[in-house]
């Protein structure tokens, strides 16, 4: 399919807009003894009950979808095909499965091994791109 | 060459992305940042990881609950699938037989969830309950306040009787949609009636049929109201479903953190299940 030549130039912008919102999230993370509280409630009042990890947990999540919405719009169609699973998917049916995958190669590290999850989440990356490579 | 494929169209998902950010994701939001924190009401959160998912997991409470859980689906569905199928092969399909039998089958739809609940309530009660009367009358000791598998087959019976219908109801419509001609051509090759269920009928229904899995199997894996009106999640904790079991952790003891991680776990089950029942039928029916 003909890639859409302006394409850079948005991908530029949603990590441009990614990195600002980074930056004015870690810029609401309050102070506690001179020293960033990361764990700390972001609003006053408990508004929603954000922190600085939950936050990122889901501007990461909007920045993975932006970024597919780019990947759309350079290429469009969706990308279907036949992978090792045997039936077709298309790049958000493997988005979906990488997460959904992901979140329970968390649950089973967390439940099986231990609460450091560094490596359940390098896991779930390698787990993500197998996914996009052969599903 | 003609343009078929226009990204501005997306465009027109917005306002119903914007509905469902306030009715799903802001939710689902504030769950997940509740699932890692801890409170004691008054607003007031404290940094607590991955503790409460930690304790999910290793509880037994939850492991009985969804294995409970887990068999009232697969019972529901192994029984309302085949009668609602069968139920609908054996409507009329002309006649004054038709509306008659559709606003039957449309009743119990009708009738709101804690009302079916307080109806087999009294229903099945010894004192004055037609069936519980009638069943102590023949000489069964039905109860079920007191024994747990009386009280599975209340509940299993009631949703039976609630919820056959939409599986009729959408059976039907495929059924209806089938045009004689397939059934003339049956005729003309002498096909037996197996032959006709088979071949013209069960695929014709393939795609309701996955609907009716669907919701079925989504809706008995969150059931809440029926049992919790009948039973209460009792005798013990032998009715306790899932949803039973997250309203007591997070409204009756207030444990909003380890309620807010069950309701995550709960969450991820049901989309991976309802995600594989979903790609096997869709798939099935691309095969055919």
């Amino acid at each position: 399919m003909e890639m859409t030549r302006r394409w850079p130039v948005v991908l530029a912008a949603v990590v441009a807009a990614f990195a600002i919102m980074v930056g004015l999230l870690v810029g609401a993370v309050p102070f506690k003894d001179g020293a960033r509280d990361w764990f700390a409630p972001l609003a006053k009042g408990g508004w929603m009950a954000w922190t600085f990890p939950t936050a990122l947990f889901f501007l990461t999540i909007f920045f993975l979808m932006s970024l597919m919405a780019v990947w759309e719009y350079a290429s469009p169609g969706g990308n279907p095909r036949v992978g090792i699973l045997r039936f077709e998917t298309t790049r958000g049916d493997r988005l979906f499965v990488s997460l959904l995958g992901s979140a329970f190669i968390h649950l089973a590290w967390l439940g099986l091994i231990g609460p450091n999850l560094w490596w359940a989440l390098a896991l779930s990356v390698v787990y993500a791109i197998g996914v996009f490579r052969f599903v | 060459m003609e343009k078929t494929w226009n990204n501005k169209a997306w465009f027109m998902v917005l306002p119903v992305l914007l509905l469902v950010a306030f009715s799903a994701v802001v939710p689902l939001m504030t769950v997940v940042n509740y699932s890692v924190q801890d409170t004691f009401g008054n607003n007031q959160f404290f940094w607590a990881g991955t503790d409460w998912f930690d304790e999910i997991l290793h509880s037994e409470r939850f492991h009985a609950a969804l294995g409970r859980n887990l068999v009232f689906s697969f019972i529901i569905l192994a029984i309302e699938v085949p009668l609602g199928i069968i139920i609908a092969l054996n409507m009329p399909r002309k006649g004054w037989g038709v509306p008659v039998c559709l606003v039957l089958m449309a009743l119990p739809l009708l009738i709101p969830w804690n009302v079916v609940g307080t109806i087999w309530q009294v229903f099945g009660r010894v004192d004055i309950g037609l069936l519980g009367r009638t069943l102590a009358n023949l000489g069964i000791n039905y109860n079920y306040v007191q024994n747990p598998m009386h009280a599975w087959f209340t509940v299993i019976i009631m949703d039976i009787w609630h919820w056959t219908s939409l599986v009729v109801l959408l059976c039907y419509a495929g059924l209806v949609s089938i045009p004689d001609a397939f059934y003339q051509a049956a005729k003309i090759d002498g096909a037996s009636r197996w032959a006709v269920f088979r071949y013209i009928q069960l695929p014709k229904m393939n795609r309701v049929l996955l609907i009716a899995v669907l919701l079925r199997f989504m809706d008995s894996f969150m059931i809440y109201t029926e049992p919790f009106v009948v039973t209460g999640g009792g005798p013990g904790n032998s009715t306790t479903f899932l949803s039973i079991d997250l309203v007591k952790m997070a409204v009756g003891q207030f444990d909003l953190g380890p309620a807010a991680a069950m309701s995550i776990i709960y969450f991820l089950i049901i989309l991976l299940l309802s995600w594989v029942f979903y790609t096997v039928m869709t798939n099935y029916d691309a095969e055919r």
